[in-house]
């Protein structure tokens, strides 16, 4: 399974949506469908599914802000640390 | 304190009363002692009684010159009232403030409502006029609903008395289900069912036969509001004190025991404080204690105890009670409720009344009217955001936010919780205000109901909507004002007085009195300067300094906790689902059901099972209640109870031919 569906996989598990009724270029929070507990289970998801640990210093919008921002945040991440 | 119901119809004296005995014995809780009935052409009264006053005489319907009157609740303020009509020559045959109540409309008409001090719901038919007057107190403490049908309407303290009317007449209705979802409650006169409604706080409305009026409101939160910017922090102290006090003294007003629920919070200390210190034969105290020490209160209710002397019974509340209990508890919410915490307080009012109390005291509101909530904390929070607060201290703050939630006393997550209210920076000085979060988060329900149903949440166009229900003069009102007009809309009257207040005291017969609900007290505390009660982000600040040398300091300097009961781990005992998920959330009932769509509850089943309780979100600890409380109340109307008059409490039986 690529990331890009183990990520679709949880989030639709997990916060009970399907895959196509959500916008992947948007905020998951201002779209409801996570609060800010969310943020923490999906940066858990990172961390035991992909191996990607969440800096505090990233736990912002422009890495979380989105479904596509956390793709690309988690591969930069693996990027930087498997080269 | 007592059960009401009306019946509007073509129809002779005696059909029509039979008709209203029939829905007796499903008030029998809200009134014990007595029931009574009233039948004339096109209008018959029911009433079952819970005697607090004048128990020998007091029994209704009672009837005058002019009319009929049902009335559950009680206007503390009736002695006064009772002298002023005296005045005006009117002789009384009862002690009862039933009957001053009878005679102020008699008097006044509907005038009389603005000179009520008290909680009631009331039914008063006019006999020359042929018009029937229905009345609530001004936050909408006691409950009354009505169903028009073709040209008859029906009139009930309770949603489910119609269920006894015949068919079934209990149908959800889709978007004020959701509404209620997003707010806590549902808005206007709507109820969570199609065709009934519910008579708003602070309004009354008059019915003719073939003819349902508009609502009218004598009332609106701030009606009064000027700014009270010339007394002293020192003067407002001293008035509140005043104020609390005369509230509480109205409210000992009873022919029979008083009694007061201590949470081990600043707002039933005070309450219970002030009741003791007027009234020394009082009391009996009731807490609900809990298995689970980080919900536990009762390190603080003891203090309190010790210090007030007073005879005191605590109730020791485990996730398994929670289980047990919840069905029998969720037939009185009768609405659905995201929080087990009603539970518990069922349970006490059943202690209460092993002890032989009929009447309690409560600190439910203070919250409200002197700016309580973390909502208030988190609209001072963005507003400084938006004017420019460093980081640190915008960080500082959020991390006391919600000491109680694990994630957000810890510093290392704090990005996300910056993200997270980052992201209604844009939407809090809106129509929702502090409503905003709560909405956004319970937005998921839309993803939960039935497919077919087609439920999409739009932020703007719900803000619009909610934006039309603000008063005309909230456009003078700042930021915390507003919102706490919103909370007394929504969360106090959807929940914390109804499904956790009104039902579950009622109940096992039980009456709670609100001394914050007074409104000399709620109007005068509304003008208030804004930082006499959040002193930077110390909430309730002129409570806590009014009080703080007559109760014990542990309580008055205590961060505040929302009163909470198990959830998850209630109906998940040892992570798997337990008997309550199996029997109401299985697929076939889902689907039999259909409120709830059945792939996405086994999606939710299966995340609680599959990743733990202690995985689990505050989110998901509301859901469960929710999934739950809706499906039992379904089974409710599918399956009602039936009941039998009971004769022997028939003590008051009235005919009137013409």
């Amino acid at each position: 399974m690529s990331d890009r569906d183990k990520l679709m996989d949880f989030i639709c598990r997990n916060f009970m949506v399907e895959e196509g009724e959500f916008l992947l270029d948007e905020s998951l929070i201002d779209q409801g469908i996570i609060d800010s507990f969310g943020l923490l289970e999906i940066s858990t998801f990172l961390k035991k599914e992909l191996g990607v640990e969440t800096a505090q210093e990233d736990m912002n919008r422009e890495n979380f802000g989105s479904f596509e921002k956390i793709l690309a945040y988690s591969s930069r991440k693996r990027e930087a640390v498997y080269g | 304190m007592c059960g009401i119901v009306g019946i509007l119809k073509t129809a002779s004296a005696g059909s029509i009363r039979n008709e209203v005995e029939t829905l007796l014995p499903y008030l029998d809780h809200r009134g014990p002692d007595a029931w009574g009935s009233y039948g004339a052409p096109g209008i018959g009264l029911g009433h079952t009684r819970l005697s607090i006053i004048d128990p020998g005489l007091g029994h209704q319907p009672m009837v005058s010159d002019d009319s009929v009157l049902v009335y559950n609740g009680e206007v503390y303020n009736y002695l006064e009232l009772r002298d002023l009509l005296r005045s005006y020559g009117m002789t009384f045959r009862t002690d009862s403030d039933t009957e001053v109540v009878q005679r102020a409309l008699d008097f006044w008409g509907t005038e009389a409502f603005r000179k009520f001090n008290g909680q009631f719901a009331l039914l008063y038919w006019h006999k020359k006029k042929k018009e029937l007057i229905i009345g609530r107190d001004r936050y909408g403490i006691r409950p009354l609903y009505y169903l028009p049908e073709g040209g008859d309407v029906y009139f009930a303290s309770e949603l489910q008395v119609f269920d006894h009317l015949g068919e079934r007449k209990r149908f959800w209705s889709e978007e004020d289900l959701f509404d209620h979802g997003l707010l806590w409650n549902t808005t206007g006169d709507r109820t969570v069912f199609k065709n009934i409604r519910s008579l708003e706080g602070g309004h009354f409305q008059v019915f003719r036969p073939g003819h349902c009026g508009d609502s009218v409101p004598y009332y609106v939160l701030g009606e009064t509001y000027s700014e009270d910017n010339t007394s002293s922090f020192e003067i407002q102290k001293e008035m509140l004190r005043e104020k609390l006090n005369e509230s509480v003294r109205l409210r000992l007003r009873s022919d029979v025991p008083v009694g007061c629920y201590l949470s081990g919070g600043i707002d039933s200390s005070v309450t219970s404080l002030l009741a003791r210190e007027i009234n020394n034969n009082i009391f009996k105290s009731f807490s609900v204690s809990f298995a689970d020490p980080s919900l536990d209160e009762s390190e603080y209710q003891k203090l309190l105890v010790d210090s007030l002397g007073f005879d005191h019974h605590s109730l020791k509340v485990s996730a398994q009670d929670i289980e047990e209990n919840f069905v029998e508890a969720a037939r009185h919410f009768e609405r659905p409720v995201f929080r087990t915490a009603p539970v518990p307080l069922y349970l006490l009012s059943g202690l209460v009344r092993q002890n032989d109390v009929k009447v309690v005291l409560t600190g439910e509101a203070a919250d409200e009217i002197l700016f309580g909530y973390d909502t208030n904390k988190e609209l001072k929070l963005l507003s400084l955001w938006k004017e420019g607060a460093t980081d640190d201290k915008v960080e500082n703050v959020l991390l006391q936010l919600y000491p109680h939630l694990d994630h957000y006393a810890d510093s290392q997550q704090i990005g996300f919780l910056k993200m997270y209210y980052e992201g209604f920076l844009k939407r809090f000085e809106g129509p929702l205000a502090g409503l905003s979060m709560r909405v956004s988060n319970n937005q998921v329900l839309a993803n939960m109901f039935n497919r077919d149903w087609n439920i999409k949440f739009d932020f703007d166009s719900f803000e619009e909507k909610i934006g039309a229900l603000l008063p005309r003069q909230s456009g003078n009102w700042n930021l915390l004002r507003k919102n706490q007009y919103l909370e007394m809309k929504t969360l106090l009257p959807g929940y914390l007085l109804s499904a956790q207040g009104d039902r579950m005291a009622m109940g096992h017969s039980v009456e709670g009195r609100f001394p914050f609900l007074d409104h000399n007290l709620v109007e005068w505390a509304f003008a208030l300067p804004e930082a006499s009660k959040i002193g930077g982000f110390n909430t309730k600040h002129i409570l806590k300094e009014s009080f703080k040398e007559r109760i014990p300091s542990a309580i008055v300097n205590r961060p505040k906790r929302p009163y909470m009961a198990p959830d998850l781990t209630a109906f998940f005992p040892s992570g798997r689902k337990g008997r309550l998920v199996e029997e109401f959330l299985n697929n076939g009932i889902v689907k039999d059901y259909g409120l709830f769509d059945s792939r996405m509850i086994e999606r939710f089943i299966g995340k609680i099972e599959r990743r733990g309780i202690e995985s689990a979100g505050y989110r998901d600890n509301m859901l469960i209640s929710f999934l739950l409380s809706a499906q039992i109340i379904e089974q409710g109307i599918r399956n009602p109870q039936r009941k039998k008059i009971d004769k022997d409490k028939m003590a008051n039986r009235i005919l009137e031919e013409v």
